[in-house]
């Protein structure tokens, strides 16, 4: 049996994809070192404990308490009174092991965050503007006619159809779900990220406002962070299953073998 | 194939060596470089348009007191002894006219009114109103000379270190109709804890511009032989310089 390969991945493609696993690592640990200096989320526009919607506290000394909903739950060790990055333990909401930098340093985390924010949206937009040239966007973008073959494709992956429905390179599952990330979350967690600031604020109000305030949009933010954390699971769990070794090799060298995995999820 | 096992599995274990970077790239060429995000924000944000002002009803009356606590000194003390007869504002360095404001002749002057969202960078967000001179106006009457970039402004509070609160913004941020020596908060003279008898207000920035207890306006045309150098005392701690994100 001869194995064909395509060329998936462009080389602007590939680059972007890894620059992006590296900035999504420091925007997320960056990001919690930024929230651990208000450990709390309103649903408002100025700060307001009347619409707190989840919370991480200590209480008091080697207790951890966090609030969700109005419900607390105790979380010593894990939220609120958990390893402070400097070799022992104290009132913090993340843990040292899950920010950058490990200890408590609010300064040094809005550097690295705003650094890689500029880092991920400019990969953002030169791999936008090089797949628009090089017309491979048009494969990826969930259209009005893939509508119809969700289910067909789902039902395949379940095992209960024979045959996936006819695609192109990529399926219409993989394009729902990269058109989500690319086009709706990703733009999601930038304009959430940018209306916090005062000065966007002032120069765009009505940016602020279309989430609701400032408050509001740090929780959007958040949000967005953890619907990012969320694909990023689902995404390594199919690479993991759906021939890694392949996966790896098609987005390091950009060509991608057919015919061992027809699903080729991720 | 192998090799490009290898190459995968050591992109995976670079990603799970990020964590400790920030720890151990301190005070390294890397952190200058992180320091570069700041210059690309200044020019994109820039000072445009005006922060959003609110009603009457959402101020908060219990304005939250943040920051270093109200000055110790015996001068200030007597100050507020005083009722702030014997505070005096002073304006120089790169000016046509040096001068001295009291209290009594910043109150004489056109007293603006805003309520402002005061957005901390820990996070927080709270509205106040905030009654006071344009700051713009006492640069009309100090005159700025042709070579001034900056107003300083040298507050009175210390932290336990001795080192001095001090902060910073250029001259358009300055002049920016919003910018405020505010005298009054939520319609009474500010209290020592919020940083009486005159407090920067600057709604376009984060809240550490907003500096209290403040007692010179020095115009510079550059801060970089002020305290450590960075335009502020936060600044000087790591913090940017341009607090508008």
């Amino acid at each position: 049996m001869t194995v064909r390969a395509i060329h998936r991945y462009a080389l602007a493609t590939r680059i972007a994809h890894w620059l992006w696993v590296v900035a999504f690592a420091v925007l997320v640990s960056s990001g919690l070192q930024i929230f651990n200096a208000a450990p709390y989320l309103d649903a408002s526009d100025k700060s307001d404990p009347a619409h707190r919607v989840f919370a991480i506290g200590s209480p008091r000394d080697g207790v951890g308490e966090t609030m969700l909903f109005g419900r607390t739950f105790t979380t010593t060790g894990a939220l609120g009174w958990t390893d402070d990055g400097a070799g022992g333990a104290g009132a913090r909401a993340f843990p040292g092991w899950l920010t950058i930098p490990s200890y408590q340093d609010l300064a040094d985390g809005r550097r690295w965050h705003l650094f890689f924010a500029w880092i991920a949206a400019v990969c953002w937009l030169t791999w936008l503007v090089s797949s628009a040239i090089k017309g491979s966007l048009q494969k990826l973008v969930l259209r009005p006619s893939d509508l119809p073959k969700l289910w067909p494709m789902q039902a395949y992956y379940f095992h209960m159809r024979k045959e996936a429905p006819p695609h192109g390179v990529y399926n219409p599952l993989q394009k729902a779900a990269y058109t989500l990330l690319m086009f709706v979350l990703a733009p999601l967690v930038v304009l959430t990220g940018i209306a916090l600031a005062p000065g966007v604020d002032a120069a765009f109000p009505w940016l602020t406002v279309l989430f609701g305030g400032r408050q509001f949009a740090r929780l959007w933010h958040f949000a967005a962070m953890l619907a990012l954390l969320a694909f990023f699971a689902g995404h390594v769990l199919l690479v993991l299953t759906q021939g890694f070794v392949n996966q790896m090799n098609a987005m390091i060298t950009g060509w991608y073998r057919l015919g061992e995995h027809e699903g080729d999820g991720a | 194939m192998k090799r490009r096992l290898f190459v995968a599995s050591s992109i995976a274990a670079a990603l799970g060596a990020c964590a400790p970077i920030g720890t151990k790239l301190n005070d390294s060429s890397f952190h200058e470089l992180l320091r570069g995000a700041e210059s690309l924000n200044y020019p994109l944000i820039g000072t445009h348009g005006l922060a959003r002002e609110y009603r009457e009803q959402d101020v908060d009356r219990d304005f939250r007191v943040n920051g270093l606590p109200a000055p110790q000194s015996s001068q200030y003390e007597r100050f507020v002894r005083d009722g702030f007869a014997s505070y005096r504002l002073r304006v120089d360095g790169a000016v046509q006219r040096r001068m001295t404001l009291s209290l009594a002749q910043l109150q004489r002057m056109p007293q603006t009114t805003q309520i402002t969202r005061h957005d901390c960078v820990e996070g927080w967000s709270a509205i106040g109103s905030w009654t006071g001179v344009r700051l713009s106006d006492v640069l009309d009457l100090a005159q700025p000379r042709d070579d001034a970039r900056f107003v300083v402004f040298h507050c009175m509070d210390v932290d336990d270190g001795g080192t001095q609160y001090y902060e910073s913004l250029d001259i358009r941020q300055a002049r920016h109709p919003q910018t405020l020596l505010s005298l009054r908060l939520n319609d009474r003279a500010i209290d020592p804890d919020h940083g009486a008898p005159v407090r920067l207000r600057v709604p376009t920035q984060l809240g550490y511009k907003s500096a209290k207890w403040v007692a010179r306006l020095e115009i510079v045309g550059s801060f970089a032989t002020l305290f450590g150098g960075h335009g502020g005392y936060w600044e000087d701690q790591g913090y940017e310089w341009y607090a508008g994100i």
